[in-house]
């Protein structure tokens, strides 16, 4: 019963700073609404027996990603484009009717699976999430993802460096 | 102890999916645009983790890791080039970016 107590109020934590996120219009506040959404997200992650993936959650995306976005809007500055007449605008009930044909579909789906213990009590588990069960599972099956995501780690570091300085000479060295 | 069925998760994961397809086709401002890409990659990663749970294995949290790992060089790359358009004194909307010439 605890579980499923946390379990709502971290969905609906979730769920509702989420609905911010898509309609604030500062984005400053959405970000910060993002923020609810992501240590929501690692409430779900730790009662799904994964702390190691909780704690980085809390860490790479709430730590260092949030903290990105907001160092870019204050950079930015709370610049809204005035008076921008949005060309798209006719087509957003289609945007709606995408998404809930999506939703729906995925619903139906679900509601369909015969998949074994779909709506059961989940077993008892082993250790599948602490940090030495996810390091053992890097190490012995997945180096080859592991060192590809380092290599994509770097690239990207490599492309900031490259778009930072191209603006730079745009400038005149500013 | 009672815990929580697997569907649970999986229909948040459909509504965190969802909520962000929707800011994805609604904004204009391609920084609230990678926010709501940041909610769908982490409606992915409950679904990943969730089954993980479900098959009592850990692959579907390596799934999860990469996808956080993705997630920030694709945050560093996006923001990079919003500061890069800014700094060219462009109106922060994706339907006026439709230059390629620098």
């Amino acid at each position: 019963m605890a579980e499923q107590v946390v379990f709502v109020i971290a969905a609906a934590g979730a769920l509702i700073s989420g609905v911010l996120v898509v309609t604030l219009e500062n984005a400053f506040r959405a970000t910060v609404a993002l923020i609810v959404t992501l240590v929501s997200v690692a409430v779900i992650f730790l009662l799904l027996a994964a702390p190691f993936v909780a704690v980085i959650q809390i860490i790479v995306y709430a730590g260092a990603i949030v903290v990105l976005f907001l160092f870019v809007i204050a950079y930015l500055g709370e610049r809204s484009p005035p008076g921008m007449e949005d060309r798209l605008a006719p087509y957003q009930p289609f945007a709606w009717i995408v998404v809930i044909a999506l939703v729906g579909q995925a619903g139906i789906m679900l509601a369909n699976s015969d998949l074994p213990g779909l709506r059961d009590e989940p077993q008892a588990t082993g250790d599948i999430g602490s940090p030495e069960a996810v390091g053992r599972a890097f190490i012995d099956d997945y180096i080859v993802p592991f060192e590809a995501t380092s290599a994509i780690l770097l690239v990207a570091a490599i492309a900031a460096v490259l778009l930072a300085k191209r603006a730079i000479k745009f400038e005149g060295g500013r | 102890m009672s815990g929580v069925p697997l569907i649970w998760y999986l229909l948040l994961s459909f509504g965190l999916f969802g909520l962000g397809l929707l800011g994805v086709m609604r904004r204009r401002n391609p920084l609230l645009m990678l926010l709501a890409v940041e909610l769908m990659l982490n409606s992915a990663n409950i679904a990943l983790v969730g089954f993980a749970r479900h098959w009592d294995n850990t692959d579907g949290q390596i799934f999860a890791l990469v996808v956080m790992a993705v997630a920030a060089a694709e945050v560093v790359i996006g923001l990079g080039l919003v500061v890069a358009v800014f700094r060219q004194r462009l109106a922060l909307n994706v339907d006026e970016m439709s230059s390629l010439k620098g």
